[in-house]
């Protein structure tokens, strides 16, 4: 397992960085980084950079588009574009709505139901990137959470799977109920870590997942006080963060992450499934 | 879709790109509406099936550069206060203490080259591949990458000088 390894160029560092480097070449660099601390910092950095970058310019994107930066001539329905950005977000609400059948129908039409976020063939096309209900506050908290937490995810050379189980034995005694970190390797996306962050409602268990591309994924499980009743998928965005979430029963989830939402929906469509059949089980 | 409404799409990016570039809003916008009109003007150039998206950052680098020849070298540094935008526009919310560090950013950005400048920012918050950002630039790969590496090097080193208590955060 000591094999020589070629030396790091500053390009590679950078690639690395923004995850163009091969798989095996990103291993390489990360036992690097590991037995160089200095060049740890500095990547670090330079993680940290793209971050700043979002966090103070991000907000550009929902601002109202000046009247003068929009089209001289209207050559077609421009009434609805007067916010860009916002009408960008309703029409892939809409999207999804279609693809996924969110409706915020669905949860208050069927109390009590097992009704499913998966379910196809909704008609409903009242769908909104927001709602404003008390679940709001989880996604909130699971975006600041993701964006808060992320860059610092550790992942120990040593984690095997009597760690990982447990690791999930100790957040489940937290939380108080059994928790289980949904596998997502399948996607390509493994397990990196984990937290217990106070939450508003209680305890929020935060599972931390890295992809191929070394994206970065959160799951936020929350032990709600109120039990509500089976809501479908939403989507709460903030900044580059996509956060799907969704209430059932007790529990509060949330998918976060500055990746395709197309991706990230599928995702949570994994955790949902998994969680669902762990239950059942 | 009529290329003038895709092209519309792309604005929220370019601005947010503009805002970053020239730290005052005004100026930033002023870039934009040259950017769209000069795209706007050029649509029959633009080759269907092509990255419209790399071809607009192509335009906006064009009048940028344009601009600073015109303007010389110095006429193009713009004041880091910027009395037109309210500072709660750029009050991070639930973080009070981002701010300092948000401010010292727009300062340290602002003293990078330009030309480093440009790669630092499309690369990490346009999130552009490096050959995405060679074309749009019009400059070898290479070029991009030692850009980059001197923009970010030098950005830590002005982001650590201008407040030396709050390093940045520590990750892997």
């Amino acid at each position: 397992m000591n094999e020589q390894l070629t030396p790091i160029s500053e390009e590679e560092l950078h690639a690395y960085v923004d995850g163009t480097l091969s798989d095996e070449r990103r291993a390489q660099v990360e036992r690097a980084l590991e037995q160089n601390p200095e060049l740890a910092a500095r990547v670090s950095d330079y993680f940290s950079l793209n971050n700043l970058f979002h966090n103070r310019y991000d907000r550009v994107l929902s601002e109202p588009v000046p009247k003068r930066l929009q089209p001289p001539a209207p050559k077609r329905r421009w009434l609805d574009a007067a916010n860009w950005p916002q009408f960008a977000g309703m029409a892939a609400a809409l999207v999804l709505g279609v693809g996924i059948g969110v409706g915020t129908q669905m949860g208050k039409d069927v109390p009590g139901t097992t009704a499913s976020p998966l379910g196809m063939g909704s008609d409903h096309s009242d769908t909104r990137p927001v709602s404003a209900d008390a679940s709001d506050g989880l996604a909130r908290q699971a975006a600041i959470a993701h964006v808060v937490y992320m860059p610092a995810v550790q992942v120990p050379d040593s984690v095997g799977t009597d760690q990982d189980r447990d690791f999930v034995q100790w957040l489940s005694n937290k939380l108080g109920t059994d928790v289980h970190a949904p596998l997502l390797n399948k996607s390509g996306f493994e397990l990196s870590g984990g937290r217990i962050l106070p939450g508003a409602d209680g305890p929020v268990a935060q599972f931390m997942y890295r992809g191929p591309g070394d994206e970065r994924v959160t799951l936020c499980i929350s032990h709600r006080k109120v039990n509500s009743n089976t809501t479908a998928f939403k989507l709460y965005q903030d900044g580059p963060v996509n956060v799907f979430y969704w209430v059932d029963g007790d529990y509060g989830y949330a998918v976060s992450g500055g990746i395709d939402r197309k991706v990230l929906l599928q995702l949570s469509h994994d955790v949902y499934a998994q969680l669902t059949a762990a239950k059942g089980g | 879709m009529d290329i003038r409404d895709e092209l519309m799409e792309h604005v929220p990016r370019l601005r947010r790109y503009a805002r970053a570039l020239i730290n005052n809003r005004d100026l930033a916008d002023d870039l934009v509406q040259d950017t769209l009109e000069r795209a706007l003007g050029r649509t029959a150039l633009f080759q269907a099936g092509t990255d419209l998206r790399a071809w607009l950052f192509t335009i906006m680098h064009n009048v940028f550069a344009n601009q600073a020849r015109k303007a010389s070298v110095r006429a193009v540094h713009v004041s880091v206060d910027d009395d037109s935008i309210a500072e709660s526009e750029f009050a991070v919310a639930s973080d009070q203490t981002r701010s300092l560090e948000m401010r010292d950013l727009d300062y340290a950005l602002q003293r990078l080259p330009t030309e480093q400048r440009e790669v630092v920012l499309l690369v990490g918050l346009e999130e552009m591949s490096y050959a995405d950002v060679a074309l749009a630039l019009d400059i070898p790969i290479g070029t991009v990458m030692s850009r980059l590496s001197r923009g970010r090097e030098r950005l830590r080193a002005l982001m650590a000088g201008t407040q030396p208590s709050a390093k940045l955060q520590v990750v892997r």
